[in-house]
């Protein structure tokens, strides 16, 4: 009588383990979509609202320079390198893009192909040159790339002070856009951001 | 002393009126103003316009491009004299060995003289054989050796002379390239003027620099009726073959390049007045990328096709900048591309944060 007690009792429980399991398995991971331009401030490391607030505000002030906005017809300008002068891992083409993104959406510049870009370019040009496959009066010829008359470049650095309970971060990004003939610094601007995590 | 008083009197008024005349300003003469003001405008042609070269009937004949290559004949003789005394009394035989090398002028200068490649084969240095100078026994660049077989004792002696000469012979050649004045007719013809045809120039082997004498073409009537002559005298061509590596890529490009330089004049066949006169450029670019990989070999028609274009665009601009012809005459549009694209600010894709 005890043992078919005991029995019962271990069946329920193992019946109880494989529910609980076959419970916990089903219930995944709670996913949700945020606004993509919310501001984060999950911690004080470099972020996507620095990103965007960088970009914005460079965006802003190059298209009101005296090099874009008196320019009769749309500048030709490349992108290059944006120095990452700060200790975290920041990816600097990201903002290099996406001021470029604004720029080229605005229809007041436009941009050449950058260095990154070369390899696909060279190679798109050999296809289309040397392949013997295209008809002729369709390829884009060898030889007719257009020249940037402008190239931006500049650096983001950082100041990072940290206590028991405080973490203070300054941004600087500083960006110029220098006329590749003379080697004139056309326009300059920079952008400051304070951040200070504390516990 | 009323002989003095009037003097006195006089003298001061004999000064009284040179210091008014001394200190008055002299009255500006309004018809002398505007020459003192006007300053002579630089003589400039005046615009000719397709439409009055249409009405005046206008013709000009271009010339094909003269040139003028300048060759030297590099020689180097050798000369093996050899002086035997006989009963009859002295006998010399000679044997002459000469050497004769064609190289360009400069190539002659830089080389030859200064020591280089050529030196190996004439190890002398080279003088103007036609130059009297150069060949008086004082300064020539000869150099004798003299040697005996036989020693001086002996009552028959044999005297053996060896003379090395050397020097160049300068050899020049006149001619017409054919191929590249076609492109420059066209944009004449475009312009509005009629091109008549020129008869060819041909040289004689004793050509000289008269060659490149103009006037005496015109008065032979080599032009026919035109009013105008361009004519183009060929300053410098040049090939270069270059590779330069893609930066950001691990290909490179191998560019071929043929330049040509060209001396150009419009000249007045009724008044031998030269009305435009310039130095127009061209360029033919073959560029292959990993030509160097790849054995690349350029195309010289393609290369002269392009080079003779671009020399035609030089000259169009350099024409219509010395008011020769109109600017751009048969061009096509403007490239509608370029033009800036101005949109109102989408207040939606800007996000302003306050500090």
């Amino acid at each position: 009588m005890t043992m078919t007690l005991n029995h019962q009792k271990m069946n329920v429980l193992a019946l109880l383990i494989t529910s609980l399991s076959l419970a916990a398995c089903s219930s995944g991971p709670q996913v949700r979509y945020g606004d993509s331009k919310a501001v984060e401030t999950v911690n004080a490391d470099y972020g996507s609202t620095d990103l965007q607030m960088i970009a914005e505000a460079m965006t802003r002030s190059l298209l009101q320079s005296k090099a874009i906005s008196a320019s009769k017809d749309a500048p030709i300008v490349t992108l290059a390198e944006v120095k990452n002068k700060t200790a975290e891992y920041i990816d600097t083409r990201v903002i290099t893009d996406k001021i470029r993104t604004q720029l080229v959406k605005s229809g007041q510049v436009r941009f050449a192909v950058s260095v990154t870009e070369m390899p696909n370019q060279v190679e798109e040009l050999k296809r289309q040159n040397q392949s013997g496959l295209y008809k002729n009066s369709t390829i884009s010829k060898t030889g007719n790339m257009q020249g940037a008359q402008y190239r931006i470049e500049g650096s983001i650095a950082s100041i990072v002070k940290n206590t028991k309970d405080v973490k203070d971060v300054f941004y600087v990004f500083n960006l110029n856009l220098i006329n590749n003939e003379s080697g004139l610094i056309e326009w300059a601007d920079e952008k400051e951001i304070r951040k200070t995590a504390t516990r | 002393m009323r002989f003095y008083q009037t003097s006195f009197i006089m003298c001061l008024g004999l000064a009284g009126v040179l210091i008014t005349g001394c200190s008055s300003t002299p009255k500006p003469n309004p018809q002398a103003l505007p020459l003192a003001q006007a300053e002579p405008a630089p003589p400039q042609n005046p615009a000719i316009t397709a439409k009055a070269l249409n009405e005046e009937s206008k013709s000009i004949a271009v010339t094909d491009i003269y040139f003028k290559k300048e060759g030297k004949n590099l020689s180097y003789i050798e000369e093996t004299r050899r002086q035997s005394q006989s009963s009859s009394g002295p006998v010399i035989s000679s044997v002459i060995t000469p050497k004769v090398m064609e190289v360009d002028a400069d190539k002659a200068d830089a080389s030859a003289i200064t020591g280089g490649p050529n030196s190996s084969a004439f190890p002398v240095k080279f003088t103007n054989l036609a130059d009297p100078k150069s060949t008086d026994p004082s300064t020539s660049a000869s150099t004798p050796v003299v040697g005996s077989e036989a020693p001086e004792s002996t009552s028959s002696s044999n005297h053996i002379q060896t003379m090395k000469k050397s020097g160049y012979e300068a050899k020049n050649e006149y001619g017409e390239l054919r191929y590249l004045a076609n492109p420059i007719r066209g944009l004449l013809i475009k312009s509005g003027y009629k091109v008549v045809q020129a008869r060819p120039s041909v040289s004689t082997p004793t050509q000289g620099d008269e060659y490149f004498d103009i006037v005496r073409r015109i008065k032979a009537g080599d032009f026919g009726e035109a009013n105008y002559v361009l004519y183009g005298v060929l300053a410098e061509v040049s090939l270069t073959d270059n590779i330069y590596d893609i930066p950001g890529t691990s290909s490179s490009t191998q560019q071929v390049a043929l330049d040509v330089v060209v001396d150009f004049n419009v000249i007045d066949t009724n008044t031998s007045q030269i009305v435009a006169s310039f130095i127009g450029s061209g360029v033919g670019n073959e560029v292959k990328i990993d030509g160097k990989d790849n054995g690349f070999k350029h195309s010289m028609a393609k290369l002269m096709k392009l080079a003779s274009i671009s020399l035609a665009e030089d000259v169009q601009k350099q024409l219509a900048g010395q008011n020769f012809i109109t600017a751009h005459p048969g061009s096509g549009p403007v490239e509608g591309r370029n033009f800036k694209r101005r949109l109102e600010d989408d207040t939606s894709t800007l996000k302003v944060y306050g500090k």
